[in-house]
């Protein structure tokens, strides 16, 4: 084809691959491919005539794959690779597997139309989130291809792909996504993109998977401003005779986006973060009897609303059992085999501390109550408080893992940890407070002692809040100013809420140092529901400035994402 | 234990169900490759696509008759197996939940209420006769379009001059072809674009003009990429567009200067001796008066005007003169212009002295706009009398009347207003009843306020649309529900001459109905069906339609019918033999015979003028306006039904603008921006980029608010509206706006 080019390489690898192309080419009978007359009978589809360079003639050899190859000096913006997928594909009305992006300067007259799908990673970031192993990369053809019926809908692999290429669908509460079109590659046929192309810009070629695993290093990117190819190792090739300016950048650059909430997520993390809180606090102090009860009841009652709330995030809760699948890879997949854990130590433990309340009123009860040892259910603590953390420490690795800038470890770990402290120690404070009035004078000391630890760890947490956010405001072009960005000039009235939150709900602690009696447990309680909303908003912050790595976005743009 | 372990797990994986199957794909049979199987087809047929002129082949795949999927036909001329995304969800609009699936009548309290056909075609014919009873003939006008069939489009421009005795029609051609019409008619002596896609392909230097063509008619771009001569392509364009990108050399002359830069190269070209002797003196008229004319134009005062360098000019004018098959190609940046039919002429005037005519690969060639823009240019009965004729010339006329068997006298002998005429005629109380057929004018013209306003002075405006809810059909009294694209039956012509065929493979909503249809109802109302008695169906149109064209340049009496059209792919005009099949791809003046007595061509040429409106210190930037995306059509009335492309092109309104410019007013990218004209102003996301020069802004014509912004500026000779110059402000959205920095 013309404007095509059979081969761009780097300068250093220039002699090898055109020999070794050439030398491959020369072993090449294309007689009867090039001039057979066959598919004038129908017998091949009437399009092959003007595909059949663009597809490797041969099948993935040993520790070969197919990739897509595009060059760039082809793609001139039609965008008609998009709606061929749409309509070969038979997608739903509004989804798109492909998509057509834009990369431009600011200082030079230079555009570049980017079409885009999936890379068909060599590591794939999607399959490696996926709890329940609905991802398969075929070792034949390399080609990631999703198990639609295996899929629960976690959403997890849209977070992890750092190119945005898993669709979820609401409807389907399920993810698609692009599989090459690996049922007309086995039957010889070009994917729909390819075939669809006016100008010929997009290939299938074969690579060699170790070239990849070997040979990408950190800097390397597909594109400027795309995340590192080291990450998930995308098989896909951009080619271009032009130079792209130094400054060259997304279409979209200067949209600062906002993420979905994932409210679900936001419940499920500050209740189970809260809880292990509670169980830490009912493990370290010296409580027993009611107190120990109250604190044992609340805390599990509060990881259960977590995981109920959980469950509205997935499109098939009702396959989650499946869950623990991914356990080798998958911080999914861990993340809620130690909170399933966690569920069962906490409810046992919450049991056990009640048995004694229980037992007069229930007779049966009595009967365990007198064979179970009391210190088991202390021991359960300790445990439910350590099975907690470590589940804690999985919530905060499956969004460090996505490597998405703004879920940096050290400001995921501080968030997450940092609620379970705040909310443990201001919830048992809370607990005790009204213990306090219930039986006055025995937990005084304690809950007021845990109420100025909650208020100290509020402070240092929302002053650090504040530093990230006008420090985010202040430097360059991070992701951290983006994500800042975007909710300063998209969420600012939220971001009044939490320091009006924080203020009052500090007051009201301090107030409930003076109170005391029913008074004191009002104000700790009210305190404590306000620095949980707070924490609330500030989990949906976490989701919402998240913006993620993602391939080059198209020309702007929709109001509503900007003010 | 690994071995037990993936055992396990694929035990526990679930390779296949309902959700996968909804993805499975299955062999599509009749040469189509594999399709999704919950939309196999049982049969498939090629129907021309009904958007821009380009005139693609696409493969409707049918079950039980109906449309269920499209794809590119592999074997159509045109398009060679591909298409844009407009193409591809070409049913989707079809299938919108706001087509008009009745009449609908404007009721007292002002709102359109649905009413059925009967009282619509009364109300109709009852309204419109009482304007003409009061106010003369003249007082009740049409606009149509290049959208609907060529039959349809000579059954409206018949019923309405021949039948119901309006004078005035006009199109919304005019937006998009008049100077293409305008120049060839006066050069060559005839509306004929000389060329056939094949030229792309045969040319050795390609030449755009105002032609973002990447865009606007990709598929066309992909003809060039097959060209196996490596050519140089050369794209003049004031913004370095996606075609501008992809070409060899890219000329960013300042807007509005390619009359001054086409003198100069005809100039540069004849000092250089690189004219064709020959050629000139065998075909043409007036070589030496538009020499002499020419030699005015200096590479001084040609580099001062169009910003461009010497080096340039003599760049350009060299790849002119050292090509063989030169092909120039225009398209809206030419025809949209203040002195556009001159524009166009000069293009003519380049190809005439070089002797890059008639030959392959060369060719002084008009890409235009709309699937059947020339469908319109030819059979619309408008500026023109039907069939290419001249409402002036008696034979024509007794010709004309010959074939409809009518007297001559039902034929207006005082010519058509022009669109923008048309509009002044409202604004001047002449117009009073205004018929709008297939067209969003409330969008479209340019300086849309003023059209907005009188639109709403009209005693009665109807409006015939496949949807309800056209910014236009909010406006009307009475709307009428058309069948579309896929709807109905009947031929385009394309931009290369091809007549290619449309053919019904859905069905219409309710109880729209197709436009041929419509105009067959109005005149049973009207009384005067006797009349139109022979156009029974649009086939039966088509064969009167060759009667026209007999002896006329554009001939195709032998084309026998849709059949022969299906058969071959379409067929160009024009075409009179019909006991043989002709070429896949013919172009004109092969033996240098042009339309005029003498069979000459002129060199037409006039001093260029400055444009209406220029930028000054209250509104510093000139605002181009033009096509945004492939995947957005003139007013969106129907992409924007379509997911798909609503997802391919910005929802909101954008302006392009330097970042020069942005520094300078403290614009941020993609924040909102009050861009203000003198006569109105919109709110756009600034895309803040070099493609556009320091000075310049560009807001895709997609967008409703952007011809708020438009000067009404028109060439004298098309009347054709210049879109892309006009005197803009810019400042930060919510700020008042401070002194602006001219840059």
């Amino acid at each position: 084809m013309p404007g095509m080019i059979a081969e761009l390489p780097d300068e250093g690898t220039l002699l090898r691959t055109v020999i070794d192309k050439l030398l491959e080419e020369q072993q090449q009978l294309t007689a009867v491919e090039r001039f057979s007359r066959r598919h004038e009978a129908h017998a091949v589809p009437a399009h092959s005539r003007y595909y059949r360079d663009l597809i490797p003639r041969t099948k993935p050899g040993e520790g070969q794959q197919y990739a897509f190859g595009v060059d760039l000096d082809a793609c001139t913006g039609c965008k008609g690779c998009v709606s061929a997928c749409h309509s070969l594909n038979g997608l739903d009305d509004d989804e798109l597997w492909r998509n057509v992006g834009l990369l431009h300067s600011g200082t030079s007259a230079y555009q570049q139309t980017v079409t885009t799908a999936c890379h068909h990673c060599v590591d794939p970031a999607c399959m490696n989130g996926c709890p329940v192993l609905a991802y398969d990369k075929d070792p034949k053809t390399g080609i990631v291809r999703h198990l639609d019926d295996q899929c629960i809908g976690c959403q997890y692999c849209v977070l992890k792909c750092p190119y945005e290429v898993p669709k979820y669908s609401k409807a389907r509460g399920i993810v698609r996504k692009c599989d090459m079109c690996s049922a007309r590659l086995a039957e010889g046929e070009a994917p729909a993109c390819v075939q669809a192309c006016p100008n010929g810009a997009i290939t299938i070629g074969l690579i060699d998977r170790a070239a990849l695993t070997v040979g990408t290093r950190t800097a390397d990117r597909l594109l400027p401003g795309t995340v590192s190819s080291a990450y998930a190792l995308p098989t896909t090739t951009y080619r271009t005779r032009r130079s792209i300016p130094a400054d060259a950048a997304a279409g979209d650059a200067g949209v600062f986006r906002l993420q979905e909430a994932h409210w679900p997520l936001v419940f499920m993390l500050v209740f189970s973060q809260m809880s292990v809180g509670i169980f830490a606090a009912l493990a370290a102090l010296p409580v027993s009897g009611g107190a120990a009860a109250a604190l044992a009841v609340t805390g599990a009652g509060l990881l259960h609303l977590g995981l109920a709330a959980s469950v509205f995030h997935l499109g098939k809760p009702l396959g989650a059992w499946r869950a623990f699948l991914g356990l080798r890879r998958s911080w999914m997949s861990r993340e809620i085999v130690a909170f399933g854990g966690l569920a069962g130590i906490a409810s046992a433990c919450a049991a056990l501390h009640s048995l004694p309340f229980v037992a007069p009123v229930v007779p049966a009860t009595a009967i365990i109550a007198n064979l179970i040892p009391y210190r088991l259910g202390e021991g359960l603590a300790v445990g439910a408080a350590l099975l907690g953390l470590l589940a804690i420490y999985c919530s905060a690795m499956i969004y460090i893992d996505t490597q998405r800038p703004c879920w940096a470890a050290g400001h995921t770990v501080r968030k997450f940890f940092g609620t379970a402290a705040l909310l443990g120690i201001a919830g048992a404070a809370g607990v005790l407070a009204w213990m306090d009035v219930v039986s006055p004078g025995g937990y005084e000391g304690v809950w007021q002692a845990l109420m100025l630890a909650a208020v100290g760890i509020h402070c240092v947490l929302f002053g650090v809040d504040v530093a990230w956010l006008t420090r985010g405001l202040s430097t360059g072009f991070t992701y951290q100013h983006r994500a800042a960005r975007a909710l300063w000039l998209q969420r600012q009235g939220a971001i009044f809420v939490t320091a009006a939150l924080f203020c009052s709900s500090t007051l009201l602690a301090l107030a409930a140092l003076i109170f005391t009696g029913l008074p004191a447990a009002l104000s700790a309680t009210a305190s404590l529901g306000l620095t949980i909303g707070a924490q609330i908003i500030d989990r949906y912050f976490y989701f919402v400035a998240s913006e993620p790595f993602r391939m080059p976005g198209p020309v702007p743009i929709r109001q509503e994402e900007h003010s | 234990m690994t071995n037990w372990r993936e055992k396990a797990a694929a035990a526990l994986r679930q390779w296949n169900g309902p959700l996968t199957n909804d993805l499975v794909l299955t062999p599509g049979q009749f040469g189509l490759g594999q399709v999704p199987a919950r939309l196999q087809p049982d049969d498939t047929t090629t129907v021309v696509c009904g958007y821009c002129s380009t005139g693609c082949g696409l493969n409707v795949h049918l079950r039980e008759g109906r449309a269920i999927n499209i794809t590119a036909d592999s074997n159509y001329p045109v398009n060679l197996g591909m298409a844009c995304p407009k193409g591809w969800e070409a049913l989707t609009p079809l299938a919108a939940p706001d087509r008009a699936t009745t009449p609908y009548l404007r009721n007292s309290r002002g709102e359109l209420e649905p009413v059925d056909w009967e009282r619509a075609m009364v109300l109709f014919c009852e309204r419109f006769k009482a304007i003409q009873q009061e106010h003369g003939p003249e007082s009740v006008a049409w606009l149509g379009t290049g959208q609907i069939c060529t039959e349809e489009l000579a059954l409206l421009g018949a019923l309405g001059k021949f039948g119901m005795g309006m004078i005035h029609g006009d199109g919304n051609t005019r937006q998009c072809m008049a100077t293409a019409v305008s120049a060839y008619k006066e050069s060559f002596g005839f509306d004929a674009p000389p060329f056939t896609y094949a030229d792309f392909e045969e040319s050795d230097v390609i030449i755009l003009f105002g032609s973002n063509l990447c865009i606007a008619h990709p598929i066309l771009w992909q003809r060039i990429l097959r060209n196996r001569n490596c050519p140089e392509i050369i794209a003049v364009d004031p913004r370095k567009t996606e075609t501008a990108m992809a070409s060899t050399q890219h000329f960013a002359i300042r807007p509005k200067s390619d009359l001054t830069l086409l003198y100069g190269l005809a100039n540069l070209l004849i000092a250089g001796g690189s004219m064709d002797h020959e050629y000139i003196a065998a075909h043409t008229n007036e070589f030496d008066r538009f020499a002499k004319f020419a030699s005015h134009f200096t590479t001084d005062r040609v580099a001062a005007e169009t910003g461009l360098s010497q080096d340039d000019l003599w760049r350009f004018a060299q790849t002119i003169a050292r090509g063989k098959r030169v092909s120039f190609w225009w398209t809206m940046g030419v025809n949209q212009g203040h002195e556009a039919t001159r524009t166009a002429q000069a293009i003519i005037n380049l190809a005439l002295l070089t002797g890059n005519m008639g030959r392959p690969g060369t060719g002084a060639n008009s890409i235009t706009g709309q699937c059947n823009a020339m469908g319109s240019r030819l059979f619309s009965n408008t500026t023109n009398l039907i069939g290419g004729h001249d409402l002036g010339n008696p034979q024509h006329r007794a010709k004309v009347a010959g074939i409809l068997g009518m007297e001559e006298q039902r034929i207006p002998t005082q010519p058509s207003l022009a669109y923008d005429q048309i509009i002044d005629g409202i604004a001047s109380g002449k117009i009073r009843g205004l018929w709008v057929i297939a067209t969003n004018s409330a969008h479209s013209w340019i300086h849309q306020t003023e059209i907005r306003e009188l639109f709403a002075k009209l005693d009665f405006l109807v409006v015939q649309d496949m949807y309800h809810n056209t910014d236009t059909a909010q406006l009307a009294d009475l709307v009428l529900p058309a069948a579309g694209w896929g709807e109905k039956e009947g031929t385009f012509i394309n931009s290369e001459r091809r007549i290619g065929l449309l053919k019904r493979v859905s069905k219409a909503p309710g109880q729209a109905l197709s436009d041929f249809n419509i105009f067959k109802l109005v005149a049973q109302y009207w009384g005067c069906g006797a009349l139109f008695e022979k156009w029974s169906s649009p086939e039966a149109a088509f064969q009167i339609l060759k009667e026209f064209s007999r002896g006329q340049p554009c001939d195709i009496t032998g084309i026998a019918d849709y059949a022969a059209l299906d058969a071959c792919g379409g067929i160009q005009w024009p075409w009179t033999d019909s006991t043989t099949t002709p070429l896949p791809e013919r172009r004109l003046l092969e033996d240098g015979r042009y339309y005029h007595p003498d069979g000459r061509a002129r060199f037409v040429f006039e001093e260029p003028r400055p444009m209406a409106e220029i930028p000054d210190e209250a509104f510093p930037f000139l605002l181009l306006t033009g096509r945004g995306s492939s995947a957005q059509w003139h007013t969106q009335t129907r992409t924007g039904k379509s997911d798909v492309l609503r997802k391919l092109a910005p929802a909101h309104v954008y302006v392009e603008m330097h970042p020069d410019d942005a520094r300078h007013l403290g614009v941020e990218p993609a924040s909102l921006v009050t861009v203000t004209s003198r006569r109105g102003a919109l709110d756009a996301l600034a895309f803040v980029t070099a493609t556009v020069q320091p000075g310049q802004v560009f807001i895709p014509m997609h967008y409703v608010s952007t011809n708020r912004l438009t000067f009404p500026s028109f060439d004298h000779y098309s009347r054709q509206p210049s879109y892309k110059a006009c005197a803009v402000s810019i400042h930060p959205a919510g700020k008042t706006p401070t002194r602006p920095r001219v840059s």
